[in-house]
């Protein structure tokens, strides 16, 4: 399978190629710069005018908010950086190019992951501009507990996110057609983890903590480190900090479905 | 211009969505979330805050769900393949045919439209499990709300085509037009009611073209545009529609002077 060197050797020049890309296409990159400041600055535009009219969303003020969807935003970007071309899986099963990387000697989640594609550390750098704004917006103290913890919660948020997309691609595997569920997922990533989950109804709150754990990404580990109570989900105040050991079984899930799936691919061999 | 052959264009686009069963169900999926988001944001944040003048919780839930529908459609853009015509070139044969390719895309555009407006029904009725929809208040606002959307649609659609025709002087502009539609989305009103922005900021926005297409028509069927306030709101958009056509046409022809520079 190679020495460390040579897999080294493969992650640098996937970064190589990006930067070639990027100096190429600067033009793009910056107009896709200003996307994902609209994007972000959108979502953000409309949290603030609503709560400029409603001061609370159940007990949370703008500041709260605002720190939510940084945390957020920092584990998604960093996932996004890393891991995207995992979400591209299911097109590449329906294009039927998917067939090539099961023929090259590296593993096939490996490939995956240093397909060169043009992700740059641009939305990570606004969300940690972003989250050390938000950090002092919402007054959370910042002790070494919190200089320890937010390293580690997003390592989970983006081991989270990264089981997700992984589940998804695989059963692609079965279902060629998984668009329906990638939007369903990707509204509940983006746009339920805007909100404190406690507005929901049981269901969708189990959903978010237990079965897809988004929650796990922002809404835990904000509680703790905003203090927030009252939320019968949340069993231990500290639940928050769980993230990376959360993301790290999802993610062991995730890969072992994975594994299954590719067994299974191999066998129809289309 | 003979009509028919337009009536034939839409008519074929209507049939191509029409092959798309999966995209359908997404579609459809991916609203009943939506409607069950407005619904706990609002109902949580009407629990613990006062609730705005003029605005009960019925009414911003019946706002929300309404824009959503309108969504469907508005969000369908026919002129986003002007952008693959001009990087690839093929707009050239396309200029050779004896037909007018504006209206010809705004013809495929309404053919795909209509068919994306037929899930509005089956998204409306499941919506209705989840949520109360309002009636618009008298069968006048009803009417005047069907004319508003219509305005509403055309200026969607010119400010759809006047982006895509950027494509003739940059050929990347996917990240532009997907900016624009961003902010056009929340200064438009489809996200959160205009009311909601502060002072002069609301006042601004309310007459920008952007409300035109969302917002006017949804405070029209509240209710909350009425009267005497019709005319004059259904007067305003008809003027921006006048000076999008401006701005579209003023952007078709120069950009047609470039294509001979990129040589197809």
């Amino acid at each position: 399978m190679g020495s460390a060197r040579s897999w080294l050797g493969v992650i640098a020049q996937t970064w190589r190629i990006r930067l070639l890309t990027m100096l190429e296409y600067k033009a793009n990159f910056f107009m896709w710069f200003a996307f994902t400041i609209a994007y972000h600055g959108v979502a953000i535009g409309a949290l603030g005018a609503t709560l400029y009219n409603f001061p609370s969303l159940a007990g949370w003020n703008f500041p709260e908010i605002a720190f939510l969807y940084a945390l957020w935003m920092l584990g998604h970007s960093t996932h996004n950086l890393f891991f995207f071309s995992v979400g591209d899986v299911p097109t590449y099963v329906q294009e039927g190019t998917f067939d090539r990387f099961l023929v090259r000697p590296r593993d096939v989640l490996f490939q995956i992951v240093s397909v060169p594609n043009q992700q740059w550390p641009d939305e990570l750098a606004l969300a940690l501009v972003w989250f050390v704004f938000a950090t002092w917006y919402a007054h959370v103290r910042v002790d070494w507990i919190f200089l320890a913890a937010i390293p580690l919660v997003v390592i989970g948020g983006v081991l989270i996110d990264l089981a997700i997309s992984l589940a998804i691609a695989t059963i692609s595997f079965w279902f060629v057609r998984v668009d329906t569920l990638r939007w369903v997922v990707m509204s509940l990533e983006q746009e339920f983890t805007r909100y404190p989950v406690s507005i929901y109804t049981r269901g969708v709150r189990i959903l978010m903590a237990y079965v897809l754990p988004y929650a796990f990404m922002n809404y835990f580990p904000a509680v703790y480190f905003l203090h927030k109570n009252g939320d019968q989900l949340a069993i231990v105040p500290w639940l928050g900090l769980l993230a990376p050991l959360v993301g790290a079984v999802w993610f062991a899930g995730a890969y072992a479905f994975w594994r299954v799936g590719l067994n299974h691919y191999q066998s129809t061999g289309s | 211009m003979r009509l028919e052959p337009y009536v034939q264009f839409a008519s074929k686009a209507f049939q191509r969505e029409a092959t798309y069963r999966v995209e359908v169900v997404s579609e459809i999926g991916s609203l009943v979330l939506r409607v069950y988001l407005i619904r706990a944001l609002w109902t949580s944040l009407y629990a613990h805050n006062a609730a705005p003048p003029n605005l009960p919780l019925h009414k911003i839930i019946t706002y929300s769900t309404v824009a959503l529908l309108l969504s469907l459609i508005l969000e369908v853009d026919g002129t986003r393949q002007l952008r693959e015509k001009i990087r690839l070139g093929t707009i050239a044969t396309d200029l050779l045919k004896p037909i007018s390719l504006p209206a010809f895309l705004f013809s495929d555009g309404l053919g795909m439209t209509l068919l994306h407006a037929m899930n509005v029904i089956p998204s409306l009725l499941m919506a209705l499990l989840l949520v109360h929809v309002d009636r618009p208040p008298t069968l006048q606002a009803g009417l005047a709300f069907v004319a508003a959307f219509a305005l509403g649609y055309g200026v969607n659609f010119l400010l759809n085509f006047s982006m895509n025709c950027v494509a003739f002087w940059t050929l990347e502009t996917f990240a532009l037009q997907l900016v624009v539609r961003w902010l056009s989305d929340l200064l438009s009103g489809a996200i959160i009611p205009l009311a909601f922005f502060p002072g002069a900021l609301q006042t601004l926005l309310l007459h920008l073209p952007f409300a035109a297409i969302y917002s006017t028509p949804l405070l029209i069927y509240l209710g909350l545009i009425h009267g005497p306030q019709i005319p004059q709101a259904l007067l305003e958009q008809t003027a921006w529609l006048a000076v999008f056509v401006g701005i579209g046409a003023l952007v078709w022809s120069r950009g047609q002077l470039r294509i001979v520079v990129q040589g197809g």
